[in-house]
């Protein structure tokens, strides 16, 4: 028996596994906090029904935290939700920044433990475009996976969305050990696939350290 | 028994550690791998429970980092992370390997359990 995957859905199935993983694992965290702050009132509680005195201060703090962390979580399944959706329609229109957006804070706990600050810089007025979200979704976090590698000492990546006469390009900076076998390397195989469908182009300044992802005002035409 | 947590989750670890107290445990928390590596230079450690999962050095390279300084202490991972893959490497290398949330009773058990293999 043969198994026959086309190389879009397996990179989109990838990249889905991989956001759920660091998702639930973000998830767990919370209510690992959540976990011992309940545990730490019913000690307290037993202890107070012996007699100790009960520190408000402390109690206030759990409970602060304990909200902190259900607002945490809150937000977390808000974003999965938002991905789970960009699966809805084939092509849509998409605000650029919000993808961005979205993306930073989904990738949050994967770079934030590789070391590496990734931010951005959103364009005014945002640009919109109608394309794939799920599918520029998972672009960018391959660029991301693939730049985060080369960044050096700085540690950081910046995106930048722009508008342009045929569409709008994202910036990718901050990638000063970016060659020209490394970017020919990462174009084969799901990345190729994933700029056909998304009718995309990337380019590679080295000497700059910057790579541009080029998308089109449609992918409809 | 001297205890030091290492967990990112500031909230967490701490709170884990006041409960540790309170069972008789001296439990010192730190919240990165840097602070870890000051602390145990410091001071001497029966066990220490450590995040995998942490931003610059993770768990399992600090366990390396840590029993440099201290050969003969004790390693238990804590983790959100539910890999089968990450479960059996961290299996392999540490005395336990729980995850979160954590069951304190789970817990003290397994810290006893690690201790004991210790004095053996």
């Amino acid at each position: 028996m043969t198994l026959s995957i086309d190389p879009v859905g397996e990179a989109g199935l990838k990249f889905y596994s991989k956001i759920s993983a660091s998702i639930s694992h973000e998830i767990k965290n919370s209510l690992a906090v959540i976990n011992e702050s309940a545990g730490y009132l019913e000690d307290v509680s037993l202890m107070a029904k012996k007699g100790m005195a009960i520190d408000v201060n402390r109690m206030e703090a759990l409970a602060g935290s304990m909200l902190k962390q259900v607002r945490r979580a809150d937000t977390i399944t808000k974003n999965m939700n938002r991905l789970a959706h960009s699966l809805d329609e084939p092509v849509c229109q998409t605000d650029l920044n919000a993808l961005i957006e979205l993306m930073l804070r989904l990738s949050e706990r994967t770079t934030v433990t590789r070391g590496i600050k990734v931010s951005a810089v959103f364009s005014e007025p945002a640009v919109t475009l109608f394309t794939n979200p799920f599918f520029l979704q998972n672009l960018i976090w391959l660029i991301l996976n693939f730049a985060m590698d080369l960044t050096g000492d700085t540690k950081a990546i910046e995106m930048t969305p722009a508008k342009t006469a045929s569409g709008a390009d994202i910036r990718f900076t901050g990638i000063h050990q970016l060659t020209t076998a490394a970017g020919k390397t990462f174009q084969e195989g799901p990345v190729r696939s994933i700029l056909a469908v998304l009718k995309s182009t990337l380019q590679f300044d080295e000497k700059s350290g910057i790579i541009i992802l080029q998308l089109p005002d449609t992918i409809n035409k | 028994m001297q205890l030091l947590l290492v967990d990112d989750e500031k909230d967490f670890v701490e709170t884990l550690a006041e409960r540790l107290s309170l069972r008789g445990f001296q439990a010192d928390w730190v919240t990165s791998a840097k602070a870890a590596e000051e602390i145990i230079k410091t001071k001497k450690y029966d066990l220490v429970l450590l995040d995998v999962k942490m931003p610059h050095v993770g768990g399992r390279e600090l366990k390396r980092i840590i029993e440099k300084q201290q050969p003969d202490i004790k390693t238990i991972y804590l983790t959100g992370h539910g890999s089968e893959e990450d479960y059996q490497a961290g299996s392999a290398e540490a005395e336990h390997y729980l995850m979160k949330p954590i069951n304190i009773n789970h817990l003290i058990e397994k810290i006893h359990d690690a201790l004991g293999k210790k004095e053996d």
